[in-house]
């Protein structure tokens, strides 16, 4: 039996959840091909490593103070050495900015075949088939690696977190980590004492279908002041500077659970998506009536905004 | 400093999609523009040139429709460009794709920093730039939001975007491939005089042979496509049917009335 491996992800000495939901996907892989799941853990000391162990049967450790923080050399050559120590079927890692940052680069150095960004799998053949989002969601695709192994990246929250369980096996791994060309000088946080819309009970969210930034504040803006709600964006907005990156919802920007929001010429890319899915009541306002944004919404208008928002404030003033 | 800027064309992603064959999109319905990430690569190879001189070259594989796109990144001021066009390398997964922008950079005699968007809008893979990385033995870095060349001309520090607003500051040696994040910059329009002078800037046509590329398409690829089609979705929003003002009206009544969340 081979290994479906769990590279785990952490910062500050902290796990991160989503390699709970990497445990969740190795054990479910591993009992559809007879294999067994595992996970490997790269870091300073082995405090991560044995936290792990109890969501997952058996945790590689490899302790090196080359480990103190991320980075792409020092992972895809541990990887490897793991991988070459140990019979390894499939590697899984986070569709997260590190996992994308070093799962490419560890493809090359096992010369696996690598599918990213993955929701979805089944066994069938001998091969593992993997689901992927594709063309901002509007398509799906089936891929599978012709290579007798296969690195995956999986999509934050397509799969539940591993409940923990009885303790697993914390077995220490050597592992000899050569050359590492990019030195991580610190980390920054980039909208410190900004506004916090994160605990707001209504949000209005635009994006790039605003338009521009005077149109973002007659429609988005002049709503969310209506209804006593926060204003954010997508991340389109932000970039163009319509608004400030304390505003922005998604991956790289804040995790809201309003009881209202509304998008408002929003597609719904997957990493806005991954920002506010857990609001209680979200509706959609968008003239694409095949943007993805209608697969999560409770209600949807099917329209052109800059006659929607005005009817809908003209309504909220009567 | 000589830049390399990886540029791919792909569909304005609210066209309507329709999958042929259960591989491959129905090309005819499509208008189809330059990568959105790739036009902040491009601003940020031409704010370097403009800082410090050298040449700004594109690099695209594609088919021929990519030219209309390459020469948007020559009217924005970048100087010449290679596009590897060759149906046999389309055919390729990312893989073939880092092999084929591998061997043109190589033709071009190599280059000080490659360029690309963190991700194309079609394939959201995020991989082809890391694995030219791999492939040129270069350090790479992804989802660059800042980016300054040393004095020296030797070394970088870059800002990497993380999850939930934070930024790592990293360190690296040059030549290194970057991934460019969308927002870093904000893209030049192409000016008249740019898009005049880009219709005669140099375009080398190469296909797989001319660049030494020997394993190309589906038999060099380590993936393989099982099928391509349109999702349906377990969830659908109700929709609220109308003119914006019934439905506006309608909406604001259930959200009153029914959710009670206003």
């Amino acid at each position: 039996m081979g290994k479906i491996l769990v590279i785990a992800e952490h910062r500050n000495g902290k796990l991160s959840e989503g390699t709970l939901e990497l445990c969740k996907v190795a054990k479910e892989i591993a009992s559809a091909t007879g294999n067994t799941p595992a996970a490997a853990v790269f870091a300073k000391d082995d405090s991560i490593a044995k936290e792990l162990a109890q969501y997952i049967p058996e945790v590689l450790s490899a302790v090196d103070a080359k480990f103190e923080y991320y980075t792409a050399d020092a992972y895809s050559q541990a990887i490897r050495a793991v991988v070459e120590g140990n019979d390894v079927k499939g590697v899984v890692i986070a569709h997260s900015y590190d996992g994308v940052d070093f799962a490419g680069k560890t493809a090359m150095a096992i010369g696996a075949g690598i599918v990213s960004g993955v929701n979805k799998f089944e066994a069938k053949d001998g091969k593992v088939i993997f689901t992927r989002n594709i063309f901002n969601g509007k398509l799906q695709e089936q891929r599978s690696a012709k290579t007798d192994k296969f690195v995956v990246t999986v999509e934050k929250g397509a799969w539940d977190k591993e409940p923990s369980g009885s303790a697993g096996a914390v077995n220490s791994v050597a592992v000899s980590v050569g050359e590492v060309r990019t030195k991580v000088k610190e980390v920054i946080e980039t909208t410190k004492g900004a506004v916090d819309i994160s605990q707001a009970k209504v949000i209005i969210a635009g994006g790039r279908g605003t338009k521009d930034a005077d149109k973002y504040k007659a429609t988005v803006i002049a709503l969310a002041q209506k209804l006593n709600g926060e204003y954010g964006a997508s991340r389109a907005v932000v970039d163009a500077g319509w608004t400030d990156h304390a505003r922005q919802i998604g991956q790289s920007g804040k995790t809201v659970s309003p009881d209202l929001y509304i998008g408002v010429g929003i597609s719904g890319a997957i990493q806005h998506v991954a920002g506010m899915k857990s609001a209680k009541c979200i509706v959609a306002v968008n003239k694409d009536p095949e943007a993805p944004i209608f697969n999560i919404a409770t209600y949807g208008i099917v329209g052109d905004l800059f006659e929607v928002v005005p009817a809908m404030l003209e309504e909220l003033n009567k | 400093m000589k830049i390399a800027v990886c540029v791919k064309q792909v569909p304005d992603m609210e066209s309507k999609f329709t999958v042929v064959d259960n591989s491959r999109v129905d090309e005819s319905q499509i208008a189809f523009k330059m990568n959105d990430f790739d036009e902040f690569a491009v601003e940020a190879a031409l704010q370097i040139k403009e800082k410090l001189g050298g040449e700004v070259i594109i690099v695209s594989v594609g088919p021929e429709r990519i030219v209309k796109d390459i020469r948007q990144a020559f009217a924005m001021g970048a100087d010449w460009g290679i596009q590897v066009q060759d149906p046999q390398v389309d055919e390729g997964d990312s893989f073939v794709v880092a092999s084929a922008i591998n061997k043109a950079i190589e033709k071009i005699g190599g280059a000080d920093l490659i360029l690309t968007g963190v991700m194309s809008n079609d394939n959201q893979s995020a991989l082809t730039g890391i694995m030219v990385a791999d492939m040129m033995k270069l350090p790479h870095c992804t989802n660059v939001v800042k980016l300054e060349i040393g004095g020296d001309q030797k070394s970088l520090t870059i800002n990497r975007e993380l999850e939930g607003g934070l930024n790592e500051v990293v360190e690296m040696p040059l030549p290194a491939v970057l991934s460019i994040q969308s927002g870093i910059n904000q893209p030049r329009y192409p000016t008249l005089p740019g898009i005049m002078k880009a219709k005669k800037k140099r375009l080398d046509v190469v296909k797989a042979g001319d660049i030494g590329l020997s394993e190309v398409g589906k038999a060099a690829s380590k993936t393989e496509l099982v099928k391509m089609f349109i999702p349906v979705s377990e969830h659908k929003a109700e929709i609220i049917q109308g003119d914006p003002k019934q439905a506006a009206a309608a909406l604001v009544n259930k959200l009153k009335n029914e959710v009670k969340v206003i």
